[in-house]
């Protein structure tokens, strides 16, 4: 009876808070949305649909052939004149591909090749990846069809080069069903940052407490500490699990109809999932306690809260993934409980990792939570004294 | 009922003690009025009253009983309504009532009841779906005393219950705590205004600097005064004190006052006469019954509005 009505204090509270209301649950989902569309194509490069056009001023048979099969896999070219500079520099295209003539002889003849017979000319704007990936795809496409062209002169294998070459090379993701995308990695890391920022609520509701005297007044009537503080704990154990169900349905329903990939579920160990979920959330909320105990303000709250949140998030691959780190950066990472959080996450949603396989970051999380709470109690009975 | 005795505190890093040796007994029923400045140590007295402070030194017995045991058996048999609005102003009246209720341990219609009597006993019947942050000062004031009162205690501690308020809802508070009285309750009321505690108070104790300076019931403590006399004269202050001295127990007061408590054996007109005799002029006297003001500058050398 006694924790219930604590508990339906902390929630009514909290529900009548409309900034600590966005910070927990619009916060996080503008993270998602944003971040989500921003990254979009650094997960998925957009080098097959990037505007381009083509010079022939070859003509020759192997000309056609390249200039046909870069069509297929690229889309139709647009036209340009003759003096194509002015519209690649108004982005107009991304690219010209020019076939300088000699092209289908040089293809042809097993003599090295005299020199340039293919020019790839980019936007000077356009995205290091994007010039490397349609660089490395023309080479590939060139290289394909001199193979083809020899394989008919000397081996007489006319009309099956094409497949004879790329069926010798085969590329997949193992083990899983799921493909990266940017929402695949910003829902996780988003969640686990809204999920800690549980931080700023809880310490601000209890530095505004302390400060009331209700705590004293509490302990007055003999609440004991450890219903006060299962008091704080329990109703944000609910809002972490909201969040969770909110954010992974953005990813799901809301980030395709804003242009976005959906977030995948199909497949994956939802018990891993869940156990994910509770250990982070118990880590959240440990923390936060660790630090409503500590702070003796609101500055004091909001400034460490925030702080402490933002540093776990920057250096744990929240806002900037870790493998775009470089060596340092990503040996830091391992550091940060929010790393152990999004990497266990990250195990169930994109390398569709068993409870087993997510048993060392929830193991770790659960060490960092159990640490989080014993300080928790230790500062709120030494704050009570 | 309660009695503290030889019970001493010093704060951690404290350069000096915040209660030296207090002795004090609240006896069933009647209201304590604990009068003292700020940092007087008053605040002190009452968390360890109410449990937010461990005994360092000395010891507080509640019916012979030490209090920390009596507190861990029912441990609202002593309430406190501290300073601060120690309520949660994004609740309403009557959800921080259920909230506090249910830390009490009441429950079912017990809860109810108690929460009904509460409301009505403070008149905030009509605001018991008001937010509580949106309460003006005299009603925040009326929901701690009634979060007080929810567990029906035996002694309530009330700590400064009228800072802040218009005249009209401390004359209600006061009301109240004479209501309370009435019906049995034992009340400890601190406060900066002598006038309530001389309106409301049965005994009256003077703390300064964490010492009880005077403690007695308010008859005996005002009584006193009637053999006191408060003197001006033309002399230094030092010289008045060693002729006044003759006559009892001088000491100075505020503005060259000197406050003089009579020896039984001495009278008003020998003083005066004492006076003339000596050359000095008088400037001011006066004699007879004073009130608890006086009393306090006497004791502390000091007035609380100063403060």
């Amino acid at each position: 009876m006694m924790l219930a009505a604590l508990i339906r204090k902390e929630l009514l509270a909290l529900i009548r808070d409309p900034h600590g209301l966005v910070a927990l649950f619009l916060m996080p989902v503008a993270f998602i949305i944003i971040m989500s569309l921003a990254l979009k194509d650094y997960y998925s490069p957009q080098t097959r649909t990037l505007p381009y056009a083509l010079l022939d001023r070859d003509g020759g048979a192997q000309a056609q052939t390249l200039a046909a099969q870069w069509q297929a896999d690229h889309g139709t070219p647009r036209q340009v004149p003759e003096e194509w500079r002015p519209a690649l520099l108004s982005g107009q295209v991304r690219y010209v591909l020019t076939i300088e003539p000699g092209f289908s002889e040089a293809i042809a003849s097993p003599a090295t090749p005299p020199g340039v017979k293919v020019r790839m000319l980019a936007d000077p704007g356009l995205e290091h990846a994007l010039f490397r990936g349609t660089e490395a795809e023309l080479a590939a496409a060139v290289g394909e069809l001199r193979a083809n062209a020899i394989q008919e002169r000397f081996m007489g294998m006319v009309g099956q080069g094409a497949n004879a070459i790329r069926n010798l090379v085969s590329a997949e993701r193992v083990a899983t069903r799921v493909r990266p995308t940017a929402v695949q990695q910003n829902v996780p890391a988003w969640l686990v940052f809204g999920m800690f920022f549980v931080v700023t609520a809880i310490a601000s509701l209890f530095v505004q407490e302390a400060r009331d005297g209700t705590l004293a007044r509490l302990q007055a009537i003999g609440v004991p500490r450890r219903i006060q503080i299962l008091a704080k704990a329990l109703p944000y154990l609910g809002v972490n699990a909201v969040q969770a169900a909110l954010m992974l349905a953005v990813g799901v329903w809301l980030m395709p109809l804003l242009g976005g990939e959906a977030l995948q579920l199909a497949g994956i160990d939802w018990v891993a999932l869940l156990l994910m979920l509770v250990m982070i959330s118990f880590a959240a909320i440990g923390f936060a306690l660790a630090i409503a105990c500590l702070v003796r303000s609101h500055a004091q709250a909001s400034a460490l809260g925030a702080t402490c949140n933002l540093l776990m998030a920057a250096i744990g691959g929240i806002m900037v993934p870790t493998f775009v780190m470089p060596a340092a950066m990503q040996a830091a990472a391992h550091w940060s409980p929010m790393n152990w959080a999004l990497e266990g996450l990250l195990q169930v949603l994109l390398r569709s990792g068993d409870t087993l396989s997510v048993l060392p970051s929830a193991g770790k999380l659960a060490a960092f939570a159990a640490l989080m709470w014993l300080a928790a109690t230790l500062l709120f009975r030494r704050r009570m004294k | 009922m309660l009695t503290i005795a030889s019970l001493s505190f010093q704060y951690p890093n404290a350069p000096q003690a915040a209660l030296r040796e207090v002795s004090l007994t609240v006896q069933r029923g009647r209201v304590l009025g604990l009068l003292g400045p700020n940092g007087a140590g008053k605040t002190t007295l009452i968390s360890h009253l109410a449990g937010l402070l461990a005994v360092q030194h000395g010891s507080i017995l509640l019916d012979g009983r030490p209090l920390a045991t009596a507190r861990a058996e029912r441990p609202t048999r002593i309430t406190l309504a501290p300073q601060e609005y120690a309520f949660y102003p994004m609740l309403t009246v009557a959800e921080n009532l259920a909230c506090f209720a249910a830390a009490c341990r009441l429950s079912g219609d017990k809860l109810r009841e108690r929460i009904a009597a509460c409301i009505a006993f403070t008149q905030l019947e009509r605001f018991a779906k008001t937010r509580a942050e949106h309460l003006s000062g005299g009603l925040k004031r009326r929901l701690n005393l009634a979060i007080a009162l929810l567990p029906e205690p035996e002694l309530i501690l009330l700590d400064e219950p009228t800072v802040g308020v218009d005249p009209q809802s401390r004359a209600f508070l006061l009301d109240a705590v004479r209501a309370l009285a009435q019906a049995g309750t034992t009340v400890l009321y601190t406060s900066h205004y002598i006038e309530e505690i001389e309106a409301i108070a049965d005994d009256v104790a003077i703390l300064d600097n964490g010492r009880v300076l005077r403690a007695a019931a308010l008859p005996e403590l005002l009584a006193e005064g009637g053999a006191q006399m408060a003197l001006r004269i033309d002399w230094p202050v030092d010289a008045a004190l060693g002729l006044l001295g003759h006559f009892g127990q001088a000491q100075a007061g505020h503005e060259g006052e000197i406050l003089l408590s009579l020896n039984p054996d001495s009278s008003p007109a020998s003083v005066l006469q004492a006076i003339a005799t000596a050359g000095a002029t008088l400037h001011m006297a006066r004699y007879g019954s004073h009130d608890l003001e006086r009393l306090f500058m006497a004791l502390t050398h000091r007035t609380l509005r100063d403060e």
